[in-house]
């Protein structure tokens, strides 16, 4: 009984602490420093499936994994109100559930590079870089200013 | 009754720059609109588009005597003199561009090379960059992108402003103008007169058309690079 009563207070402080704890101003920085690591991974993978780098496996297994890691940041830190002074725009509070969607389908595109990678096919690799590329987009054009 | 006889009035090289510019514009409002590998060819697409453009204001400075600047630029007494004159008698008579149709031609050269040069300094962010975004502060590249969104809809409303011009002269006014800028002649010429139309040679075009590629090759492969 002392056990389940210390789980659940833990479990309502833990909610608490992930979800309310985070200053507004924070929760854009955090998005933001995800979006620039991935951009920084997906990046320098683009540029090896554009051939404007030669393919290197360890450095492209390096950017897959922070890409993957990062990708699922942002979806948490975008609360009502935070597009102030950022590319956010209102209609993402508006279409949340569009907009959550997408972000799931951003997540689920990045999530696949990992495999493409170590398996080293270049077709599905160059293949894989352009379905998250589409996936990014299709949130950059609906909710994010010019 | 008898034939009136055909004139010449647009010369080979501003026909075929008209429908690849037409060609080209579509494919990549197409291709920046799908992405992903897609955007290989945009910018390829906007390369192109590049050559087209300066191409064409050099043949405005030597090209036939219809494709010259010095000859459909013209005041805008001139354009409000044509729109009065249409107005009043529902007919168009001119021969090559109108005063109105001619600085509708400065707009849309004027929109579509913005639309090519702030594509080089563009970046969307995900996974394509324009050849020279990495010469310029990350502040020019993100005004040069904003600058490539926005003037998108100045391009597509131009082209829609283009094509209801040109539905308006074909269908109220019966000037066949789509034909004439596929086979180049006309019959719709100032009460009869045949205007003097000088010819500038093909070589020539195809010379400057060379020359623009390079200078566009140069440009976003060897320029970009170094």
């Amino acid at each position: 009984m002392k056990k389940r009563i210390a789980i659940a207070v833990f479990a309502t402080l833990a909610a608490a602490a992930s979800a309310q704890q985070v200053k507004l101003e924070d929760q854009i920085k955090l998005r933001r420093a995800a979006y620039d690591m991935m951009g920084y991974g997906f990046g320098d993978l683009a540029a090896m499936a554009q051939d404007k780098k030669p393919f290197n496996k360890e450095e492209a297994e390096h950017d897959a994994d922070l890409a993957v890691a990062a990708s699922t940041v942002p979806k948490r830190f975008f609360p009502e109100g935070s597009d102030k002074d950022t590319k956010a725009k209102p209609e993402i509070w508006q279409n949340r559930a569009d907009f959550d969607s997408k972000m799931d389908h951003m997540i689920a595109e990045v999530a696949k590079l990992p495999a493409v990678v170590r398996a080293g096919d270049m077709a599905a690799f160059k293949k894989q870089v352009g379905a998250t590329g589409q996936a990014c987009k299709a949130c950059h054009d609906k909710y994010r200013a010019k | 009754m008898t034939v009136p006889p055909r004139i010449r009035v647009w010369d080979l090289p501003t026909r075929i720059f008209h429908w690849a510019l037409v060609a080209l514009a579509v494919f990549s409002f197409t291709t920046g609109k799908i992405g992903g590998d897609w955007m290989a060819w945009h910018l390829r697409s906007g390369y192109a588009v590049l050559t087209l453009l300066l191409f064409r204001l050099l043949w405005g400075l030597v090209g036939s005597t219809t494709s010259r600047f010095a000859h459909f630029v013209r005041g805008p007494r001139a354009a409000i003199a044509h729109a009065r004159n249409l107005l009043a008698t529902g007919t168009a008579v001119a021969f090559g561009h109108n005063p109105l149709g001619g600085w509708m031609i400065l707009l849309m050269l004027a929109a579509f090379l913005l639309q090519a040069v702030s594509g080089l300094f563009s970046d969307d962010e995900i996974a394509t960059q324009g050849p020279l975004a990495a010469k310029v502060s990350n502040a020019m590249v993100s005004r040069m992108s904003a600058l490539h969104s926005y003037n998108e809809w100045v391009l597509v409303g131009l082209a829609a402003l283009h094509l209801a011009a040109i539905a308006t002269y074909t269908f109220v006014l019966r000037a066949p103008l789509v034909g004439a800028m596929v086979h180049g002649t006309t019959v719709h010429g100032p009460s009869g007169a045949v205007r003097g139309f000088r010819e500038s040679p093909t070589w020539l075009a195809a010379l400057l058309l060379a020359t623009c590629a390079g200078f566009v090759y140069w440009l976003v492969v060897v320029f970009a690079r170094g």
